[in-house]
């Protein structure tokens, strides 16, 4: 029996173990550059300062949701209304249709960040956001 | 411990897991209270009034600006929420419950019947047309893959296909289709939602169509004649088709 067989039994599992956790830890990897550039932009310059300033006087449609809040899970909410409104006939003042009575520009508001993470959504083909 | 006692413990053990799961799913209250007061939305359209005026077309014309529906030049492509048709006798008709004869080359306005049993909704393969809970039966766009099952399903033929994108954004500023969905009429949902009346019973001058609650045919029945006063003859309400068992929700007086 050679005496280096017990040796490298233990390499191969724990090169095993190593690429199970790397393989575990990849998403996580992931999470965190994809949330990099969401929060900064992939130049690392500021996103999306309100095309006009918040009005007092509007009731702010997104409650005491933070920007940044706002910016990871905007589509999250906006289907939430979206299924709302189409399934169950509940129209609220959240929408995408109410976005743009702050958020004057599209391609200040929206299109910087969707162009800068290449997603297009298609909702601009079927509602009017300017 | 004995396999007797084994079985027991489990059969114990799972009876009671599942009568509490039972239990608190009865007791605590519903999860969310719909919006819709549980009444079927439904639509009279009293035809000696709307022929009164043959060429009359403010319906449509109110329908296709509320609604943004494309006219565009050529017929192929046109989409008709609400139209006036020409009922024809059906080919080969005849049996039981098909009264097609009678009602031959009747003028009729024809619009989605919002059916309680809709072919469209059970052809669709992406449950993008649904019946909501107060009965109207509505597309919805962000799903539909255009795969037109619903136009071929439906008996009274009041789906139609975008086969264009809109060139022209609604005034109104409701959204636009694009190209590639199915549509229907919604008997105006969105404004329904809003506590408004539908476009076409707000346009129309002769006071000829209605949108209410209607559950059955004797709710249609009593409701017109409230409506349109002791002239109008209860046996006359009536509804396209209904011997095909999709239960329609439009009913037509002097059919």
């Amino acid at each position: 029996m050679s005496p280096k067989a017990p040796d490298s039994r233990r390499d191969g599992s724990t090169r095993l173990v190593a690429i199970l956790v790397l393989i575990l830890l990849t998403p996580l990897g992931y999470y965190v550059v994809a949330g990099g550039v969401g929060a900064r932009g992939l130049a690392g310059e500021p996103f999306l300062e309100p095309a006009a300033p918040p009005d007092p006087a509007v009731e702010r449609c997104i409650g005491n949701r933070t920007a940044q809040e706002m910016r990871f899970e905007h589509w999250g909410y906006l289907h939430q209304a979206r299924e709302n409104a189409v399934r169950y006939g509940k129209r609220t003042k959240e929408g995408l249709d109410s976005c743009k009575n702050c958020h004057k520009s599209r391609e200040r508001f929206c299109n910087r960040c969707h162009d800068a993470v290449s997603v297009k959504p298609d909702c601009y083909g079927c509602h009017n956001y300017p | 411990m004995k396999r007797r006692d084994v079985l027991k413990v489990v059969g114990g053990t799972f009876l009671t897991g599942t009568s509490c799961a039972y239990a608190v799913q009865w007791l605590a209250p519903s999860r969310e209270s719909r919006s819709f007061e549980g009444t079927k939305k439904g639509m009279i359209i009293h035809l000696d009034e709307c022929r009164k005026n043959p060429g009359c077309r403010d319906c449509i014309d109110a329908c296709h600006a509320e609604n943004g529906v494309a006219s565009p030049e050529d017929k192929r492509w046109d989409v008709h929420w609400i139209r006036k048709v020409q009922l024809k006798k059906k080919p080969g008709g005849g049996h039981a419950g098909d009264d097609s004869e009678t009602t031959e080359g009747q003028s009729i306005l024809l619009l989605c019947n919002h059916c309680d049993n809709p072919p469209c909704a059970q052809v669709c393969p992406v449950q993008a047309t649904f019946k909501r809970e107060d009965g109207i039966v509505v597309v919805d766009h962000h799903r539909c893959i255009g795969c037109r099952y619903c136009m071929i399903a439906c008996p009274y033929n009041a789906r139609f296909f975008n086969f264009r994108d809109h060139e022209e954004w609604p005034a109104n500023g409701r959204p636009k289709r694009s190209h590639g969905v199915a549509e229907a009429c919604t008997l105006c949902a969105h404004r329904l939602d809003a506590g408004e009346k539908p476009a076409c019973v707000e346009a129309c001058k002769q006071g000829a169509i209605l949108v209410d609650h209607i559950e059955n045919e004797t709710d249609a029945k009593k409701l017109a004649k409230a409506t349109w006063g002791g002239g109008t003859d209860p046996m006359s309400v009536k509804r396209i088709r209904p011997d095909l068992g999709t239960d329609p929700k439009v009913y037509y007086v002097g059919l």
